[in-house]
């Protein structure tokens, strides 16, 4: 019997644990005084590791690019910023904790948004709670803004209108020139639905017949019998709703196996991911592919070019590497920076009113404006195409920048 | 309609193939040593990774790299078994064991993580992306040549369990280790090479793997859950009914691919629980299996 | 030293007094919301893990699927509140309802999962666990795969926010240890201990073991729903690959083995310990492959160095230790020739 109490004795041992580490949290730096020369401090949590994190990565190299570059021309109200970037493991339970504990114990002054919807929804409720503007570029999914929040903010492209450009192009088509079938394979995910939903209603309007369109699990190890049954209907026009590369090749894979080439393809993720595509699937076999995406390293804005630049500079490579994501983050602190200058202040409700009031921001990204919900409508979408390792603009075929589409898909080579 | 269903069976089966490979580890470890290895999955991805290694550094064929991978994976195996697996005695031996595979699983893990990052790679070689063409469609050579590999691995092993001495032992073990003791068996040992033997099958299965999926340190997960299982509904220690089971789930899930992708893969598991439910030994399973 | 059983058991009931004291006042003495963070999510996990304890703990076994039970609660919380447009407080009500549909689900799960024994009931469990997570993503009422959110209740006051969810984490918590030590008492507890040592021999001694076993899985699986809807209204939303988590499941075994299987305090430590310090590690580490490394080096080191898990090792070594030092006494005292006796070794808790 005398064990029992050692038993006790060892819950005690484990409640002083528990209290020690509570201390631990508890015990942050007080923010004190914040004198003109004291650094803001910017507070995120980004998917380091687990499902997100090849994203997450190019998040957190997006928010530290424009961290040092805007250090470099002074700061924000000649203050320098400084970034406190916490690993959320792509968790909800972690990133729930890392934005309390950097809101109440850190306490910083701005947050920064995490990557993924799925993420951004239950973070933007913690910030909303303690009177914290959101500004994200990654949450772009239906369940952020059905939250309602008003502190919210996505700086990049709605995710359901990523094939606009797409779709306004085919239209414009004479009918005898539009691909008479369409297949929309498609992965079950919130980043990929909306658009393909879109897309097969759009041109099922216009008389293009869909002849595949089925929704499969994000975590199948193997798409070879979707792939498969896609290319034996053999149509003119392939939408493939991917969320990365290993789906995309997967798929092409399947399609050279069955000797089937579409004349048309478009994804909706994994195309726009540089060297990680053409390294997976072959500089031959990219070329025709076509993906929609917010931003691409050669887009024509001078601070995009420079951010580009930058990062050659900072990480190496070459610019076609530059992944989207990074662009989406460096936004993020565009956005907030000019909010911060423009109304001298760091506070929640000082940057949630200037941003509702309708003004047009710069980023990266080109111009941001935000609705009453946080989205921004002003957000342009563009379409890529892969012609011969040239990663290119193609749509929208009057916009800067953009060349003409090659069309039909060129053959697989290997 | 008919052709559909004729290429998804084919494509079932064939993935069957690949799968039983990836598992056959597995099924022997199981089989003999009565330890269910979910570091298994981490395992295959392992095997992956070293033959990236070997084809990205030394340009090596991914065949002729096996030379290597699968002697290399055999002194792993062995060495896991040694340190980690050996020790462990006592009335809750199925769980110890699961958990500290699931440590070595967790580790493995970690360290792909700091020596690969989690980018997503694939083997790339010629049999990725050609194909056969057979009865109105086309068979992927990868597909092929994993089927192929899986019954020559199986075949190996069967092999090694009836026609060597070792293999004797091995089944001695299997029977009644105290009883094989006694006759002089180190069973401890048999245990050691076993373990080994199964992971290097594993490398064979990584290989396969890699040149089919992209995969990065995070891909072992959604492999053990299906790998445990074939495994268990082939019961336990059949290396051939891990075929089998492998391959009528595949096939199972590829038939209803057709129709609802979404659906597929829980019919995968439905399939295994259904199964279960009436013959709870596995298919091929020695008896029920009692609690020990 | 403690001579009585008397004052054993006095000292006892005194230190878990003083430790539920202790708990009730946490969010008082430290109320900055990180730390009642740290609280609730360790709060669930004592209940999980306490509940799953009871199930797999004390039967022998060994469930990787309880998320299921925890995600069934969770979802139900969220469908009831967005259907019977509940809000605020209210929706805490909702919480022994989906325990209920949790404990619902757990009867045809156990009828087919029961009849099958060791590695295969694991692997069982793990088939339904996705069936689980693949149907939650499918149907439309759980939303899909892209989740439902839960209506939170924004007009809380953000420095106690998190104290309701406190509080209420530790009712079910000091609850489920609570029915774990009455069951523990209880013939029905040495029922359960039977099967686990050997199921046969208690079939033949009486035991109606299928029986048994479902109870223990549906009280755990209550349990564990309750707690999966707390969470879930803590964190605000259901999304089939979070609410259906793989790691979950690991994390509770790991935490019940780390601190003892079948032990009653055991789970409670291993969940008191591990869960903030994983919560911990990610707020200083910005690499998580350290933590995975150095968890499953925990992990190793715990089954090779104490494989019954931290409390039941360190008590046999306390009463080894206590016995050695009696018997040094008496040898000293010299009586010649006579064997010390040894006290009882501790009964294994």
């Amino acid at each position: 019997m005398r064990s029992l109490t050692h038993r006790t004795r060892f819950l005690a041992v484990g409640t002083i644990a528990v209290l020690a580490t509570a201390l631990l949290a508890a015990c942050g730096n007080s923010s004190g005084s914040s004198g003109s020369s004291k650094p803001i401090l910017i507070g995120t949590s980004l998917s380091l590791t687990g499902d997100f994190s090849a994203d997450g990565l190019a998040f957190e190299r997006g928010y530290k690019l424009w961290a040092s570059d805007v250090n470099a021309h002074g700061g924000i109200n000649g203050r320098k910023v400084q970034l406190d970037i916490l690993n959320d493991n792509s968790s909800p339970t972690q990133v729930v904790t890392n934005y309390t504990d950097l809101i109440t114990v850190k306490h910083v002054e701005l947050t920064f948004g995490p990557f993924s919807t799925l993420l951004t929804a239950p973070a933007a409720q913690v910030a909303h709670r303690y009177g914290y503007s959101f500004i994200e570029g990654a949450g772009g999914g239906n369940l952020v803004f059905s939250e309602k929040l008003p502190n919210v903010f996505d700086v990049s492209l709605p995710v359901a209108n990523e094939f606009d450009p797409f779709i306004s192009w085919l239209s414009s088509l004479p009918a005898s020139q539009r691909p008479a079938t369409a297949a929309y394979p498609t992965v079950d995910d919130p980043f990929a639905s909306p658009q393909e939903q879109r897309a097969q209603s759009m041109l099922e309007a216009l008389g293009i017949k869909t002849v595949y369109a089925k929704t499969f699990p994000a975590e199948v190890p193997d798409y070879l019998p979707n792939a498969d049954l896609v290319a034996s209907k053999k149509p003119d026009l392939v939408v493939l709703g991917s969320t990365d590369v290993p789906t995309v090749q997967a798929f092409m894979h399947g399609f050279e196996q069955q000797h089937f080439s579409p004349k048309l393809f478009i994804a909706a993720a994994g195309p726009d991911q540089g060297a990680a595509f053409v390294s997976a699937v072959g500089s031959g076999n990219a070329s025709g592919m076509m993906v929609g995406n917010p931003w691409y390293p050669d887009y024509k804005n001078a601070a995009s070019q420079a951010m580009v630049a930058e990062y050659v500079k900072k990480y190496g490579g070459s610019p076609s590497d530059v992944n989207a994501d990074v662009a989406e983050a460096y936004s993020v602190g565009q956005v907030t920076a000019q909010a911060v200058e423009h109304t001298g202040s760091t506070k929640g409700s000082a940057i949630d009113s200037y941003l509702h009031s309708g003004v047009t921001l710069n980023s990266v990204q080109g111009p941001v404006k935000f609705d009453s919900l946080g989205r921004n409508i002003k957000a342009i979408a563009f379409i890529f195409q892969w012609q011969n390792s040239n990663y290119v603009q193609v749509l929208p075929v009057h916009a800067t920048g953009s060349v003409p589409i090659l069309n039909p898909k060129p053959n697989w080579t290997s | 309609m008919g052709t559909e269903v004729t290429h998804a069976i084919a494509d079932g089966i064939l993935g069957g193939g690949v799968y039983a490979l990836m598992a056959a580890g597995l099924t022997l470890i199981f089989g003999v040593l009565d330890i269910i290895n979910v570091a298994q999955g981490i395992m295959v991805v392992l095997g992956a990774y070293l033959s990236y290694v070997l084809s990205v550094h030394l340009h090596l064929n991914v065949l002729t790299g096996l030379l290597i991978t699968v002697p290399v994976m055999f002194v792993i195996g062995v060495a896991i078994h040694w340190l980690f697996i050996r020790p462990l005695r006592g009335s809750e031996r199925t769980s110890m064991t699961l958990l500290a595979c699931f440590a070595v699983a967790l580790i493995t893990e970690g360290i792909l993580y700091w020596r690969f990052g989690s980018n997503y790679v694939s083997l790339h070689n010629s049999y990725s992306e050609s194909s056969v063409h057979v009865l109105g469609f086309y068979l992927a050579d990868i597909y092929l040549i994993g089927f192929g590999l899986a019954v020559a691995a199986i075949a190996a092993l069967y092999l090694i369990l009836y026609r060597t001495t070792f293999g004797r032992a091995v089944r001695a073990t299997m029977q009644n280790q105290t009883a094989a003791r006694l006759v002089g068996i180190d069973v401890t040992r048999v245990a050691a090479v076993t373990f080994g033997i199964g992971t290097a099958v594993t490398a064979v299965g990584g290989m396969v793997f890699g040149s089919i999926n992209s995969f990065t340190p995070n891909s072992g997960y959604d492999l053990i859950s299906r790998l445990l299982a074939i495994v268990i509904l082939a019961g336990m220690g059949s290396i051939g009914g891990a075929l089998v089971a492998a391959v009528l789930m595949t096939t199972a899930e590829a038939l209803v691919d057709i129709w609802q992708p979404d659906w597929a893969v829980a019919v995968f598991y439905l399939a295994m629980v259904i199964i279960l439910t009436v013959r709870p030994g596995g298919l091929f399973g020695r008896r029920a299996v009692r609690a020990q | 030293m403690l001579a009585s059983p008397g004052a054993a058991r006095s000292l006892r009931i005194a230190g878990v007094a003083a430790l539920i004291a202790l708990a009730a006042l946490f969010p008082i003495l430290f109320p900055n919301p990180t730390a009642t963070n740290f609280g609730v999510v360790t709060l669930i996990f004592v209940a999980v893990t306490s509940a799953w304890n009871i199930f797999s703990g004390y039967s022998g076994y060994l469930s990787l699927g309880h998320a299921v039970f925890y995600g069934t609660g969770a979802y139900f919380l969220v469908v009831a509140a967005r259907d019977w447009h509940l809000t605020g407080s209210a929706i805490f009500w909702l919480l022994p309802l989906g325990g209920l549909a949790a404990a619902l689900i757990a009867v045809p799960v156990g009828l087919i999962a029961l009849r099958v024994r060791r590695h295969t009931f694991v692997v069982i469990t793990i088939a339904f666990f996705f069936i689980a997570q693949l149907s939650a993503g499918n149907l439309s009422v759980t939303g899909g795969s892209s989740g439902l959110l839960v209506p939170v209740p924004n007009n809380w006051d953000p420095a106690t926010y998190n104290n309701p969810f406190y509080y209420v984490g530790l009712i079910i918590a000091v609850a489920t240890v609570a029915l774990a030590v009455a069951i523990r008492r209880s013939r029905y507890g040495l029922q359960l201990r039977a099967i686990r040592d050997d199921e046969d021999r208690a079939a033949g001694l009486g035991v109606r073991a299928m029986p048994v076993k479902l109870s223990a899985l549906v009280l755990s699986a209550f349990i564990t729903g309750m707690a999966g809807a707390l969470w879930v209204y803590f964190i605000g939303q259901a999304v089939p690959q979070f609410v259906f988590d793989p790691l979950f499941d690991l994390a509770v075994v790991l935490m019940g083995f780390f601190g003892g299987l079948g032990t009653v305090a055991g789970p409670v430590l291993g969940a008191l310990v591990l869960e903030p310090s994983q919560l911990w590690l990610n707020l200083q580490e910005s690499n998580g492959y350290t933590s995975e490394i150095l968890f499953g080096a925990l992990f190793l080191v715990v089954i090779l160095f104490l494989p019954r898990g931290v409390l039941p090792t360190a008590a046999e070594y306390i009463t080894a230790g206590r016995a050695r030092l009696l018997r040094r006494r008496e040898q000293q005292q010299g009586a010649p020739g006579a064997q010390a006796p040894t006290p009882a070794a501790g009964s294994a808790p």
